[in-house]
């Protein structure tokens, strides 16, 4: 009997869940703050990384910069310091009169460390967090950014770029994960980010490795909010950030059929990292930009796949990524990008 | 209506992990349903050899290798040796996969990867070796074993979760792009748990209403999957609903459904294969 009960109960939290997220909608949620966290993102030396860097430094929070480009790497930093000193002579300005304002500013002083890792490395990525730990503190954010592409069509790709998409967009995740998750579920306090792709909920042609690596991230994610779940560690929240094509270059050259293109329009980066930190500060557990690919995603899971293959078709979204592959092999055979190994 | 069926009888077929499991039920059927040669691949080679000899028996031409799909040159390697000896694949069956089955903290790093190497990029490899063919051939499939847990996650078993999402959209970006080589199909099954002796130990809540399947009726369905050309077949057909809610809930409310369901302690008497 005492399971007709039990399912009384999931029914009622079911109904409220849904009641809680259209009260989400109307009222909106308090930003949590992030003043003096620990924030570690990689991939921080350009792209949707940098711009994660800019809003949290914005916010007040210490970070923790990692790429495998250490060029890029430092030019972030030193946006971020340009940041910081904003912050500093905005607070002093507001509060001038005050006579402790100087003194309270002075008292936290957020910090920008750079740390040079390449993220498919599994003992690159635990030194490098051992480092971290020790420099900079016990960790809050953890944002999982770092991705590549290696822009080829699955028979005419060296299985090194393969294992190498696979590595970076994937098995990265477990590494970081690992590495920072046990002073997290101490503390039962944190925070991880995935930041997977459009591509991570729907596929398309010529990019097999790019979609299985951020379907990868997308089910290792889950699984993982699943286990914490599972093991009531309700402190430790997770975000998965969905963003359509973003105008970052990554994918220069995609183009849908003509007449849907200016419907789809790539995204512009700010706006996407906009959305994805407000869904972060709100403790949102998924952001997909633009919303429209809500829709999509919801589409694919009742639609039979016929059906779908004649919305790709009509959208012109199946050879999206032939002009971009046509684009790369282009480049490369000019020498204006080095598809790097 | 009564689909029309293709003709198995000049198709040669490779299964991935065709010594057990999935993997040896789908042997017999496709021998079963005249399909002109079989060929096995896996890492026991008593396994291999015991299908092998049964296959054999029926008067079906069967071949093993031992071959683990984790190793890109090993696959490499293999697969010229099989061109060589019996001829060109036209039906390559990803079947192979293991499990690891433990959640993140427990899990071993060495054993997460491996999970990865085997369900995922096992896949890459094979298709390279064996899709070139098909298409000059312009006579071909590619079938993948794949999992619900890759639309759904659970926990307690991170790696294998991962690299069945990973495979999933492998399959599908496939079969997207093959869309227009006429003669060379894809198929992904996406079955619920089934009872082999890879999960032995994992109890769902109400083994009434979601019984666990049986690998002859999987293989069953997997074969005429191929002959009647599904892209994607996903048994039990109730997980549909699964995977509907999962895209219409809230997270809050899709992890109350889990627990009741027992999602979150079906792996807590995992014992895998010993």
């Amino acid at each position: 009997m005492h399971i007709a009960a039990e399912f009384c109960v999931v029914c009622v939290k079911v109904l409220w869940s849904f009641a809680a997220a259209a009260a989400r909608w109307l009222v909106k949620p308090r930003e949590k703050r992030v003043q003096g966290r620990v924030c570690v993102i990689t991939g921080a030396g350009s792209g949707l990384g940098r711009l994660f860097a800019l809003h949290f430094a914005r916010r007040g929070a210490t970070l923790a910069l990692w790429d495998i480009n250490r060029t890029a790497n430092e030019e972030t930093a030193e946006l971020v310091r340009e940041i910081y000193r904003q912050n500093t002579t905005d607070t002093s300005s507001t509060c001038a009169g005050s006579e402790d304002s100087g003194e309270k500013s002075a008292v936290f002083q957020p910090r920008v460390y750079t740390y040079v890792c390449d993220v498919s490395q599994r003992e690159s990525v635990y030194a490098t967090a051992q480092q971290v730990r020790r420099e900079v503190g016990d960790v809050t954010f953890l944002v999982n950014n770092a991705g590549v592409v290696s822009g080829r069509h699955l028979l005419e790709c060296p299985d090194e770029l393969i294992e190498r998409t696979m590595m970076v967009n994937c098995h990265a995740h477990f590494w970081t994960t690992k590495a920072f998750l046990p002073k997290m579920l101490e503390l039962n306090e944190g925070h991880i980010v995935t930041v997977a792709s459009s591509l991570g909920l729907f596929t398309t042609a010529g990019v097999e490795d790019y979609c299985a690596s951020k379907f990868g991230a997308i089910g290792f994610h889950e699984s993982l909010s699943h286990e914490l779940k599972a093991a009531d560690k309700d402190g430790i929240k997770m975000t998965l950030v969905c963003p359509f094509l973003v105008d970052t270059g990554m994918f220069k050259g995609c183009q849908i059929r003509k007449e849907m293109a200016p419907f789809f329009p790539p995204l512009n980066p700010e706006h996407c990292v906009e959305k994805a930190m407000r869904a972060i500060l709100t403790d949102q557990p998924m952001v997909c930009t633009p919303r429209a690919m809500y829709a999509v995603s919801f589409m694919k899971t009742i639609l039979p796949f016929d059906a779908i293959v004649c919305m790709y078709r009509f959208l012109g979204a199946d050879k999206c990524m032939f002009s971009f592959l046509a684009h790369r092999k282009e480049s490369t055979n000019n020498n204006e990008s080095k598809i790097s190994m | 209506m009564p689909q029309k069926r293709k003709d198995l009888g000049v198709d040669v077929v490779l299964i991935t992990g065709g010594g057990r499991g999935i993997g040896r039920h789908l042997a017999k059927e496709f021998a079963k349903q005249g399909a002109k040669k079989i060929i096995l691949w896996g890492r026991t080679e008593k396994c291999l050899r015991e299908t092998c000899e049964e296959i054999s028996m029926t008067g079906t031409e069967c071949h093993y290798f031992v071959c683990d799909v984790g190793n890109r040159e090993e696959v490499y390697e293999q697969a010229k040796v099989v061109r060589e000896k019996v001829g060109d694949v036209t039906i390559l069956v990803n079947n192979a996969a293991v499990v690891h089955g433990k959640s993140l903290m427990n899990s071993d790093d060495d054993a997460l990867l491996k999970t990865q190497h085997i369900n995922t990029l096992g896949q890459f490899w094979t298709t390279k070796a064996f899709l070139p063919r098909m298409l000059e051939l312009r006579h071909g499939h590619v079938v993948c074993i794949n999992s619900i847990l890759s639309l759904s996650s659970i926990p307690g078993a991170i790696d294998y979760c991962t690299s069945k999402a990973s495979a999933y959209a492998f399959m599908e970006s496939l079969t997207l792009g093959l869309l227009d080589c006429p003669g060379v199909d894809c198929t992904t099954i996406l079955p619920f748990h089934t009872d082999t002796e890879m999960f032995q130990g994992m109890r769902v809540r109400f083994p009434q209403l979601f019984p666990p399947l049986n690998p002859e009726m999987v293989a069953h369905r997997t074969v005429d999957a191929v002959r009647t050309n599904t892209a994607f077949v996903v048994l039990p057909w109730t997980m549909h609903v699964l995977v509907i809610l999962k895209s219409l809930l809230p997270q809050g409310a899709l992890e109350e459904i889990h627990k009741f369901a027992g999602s979150y302690t079906c792996m807590n008497t995992f014992k895998g294969r010993t």
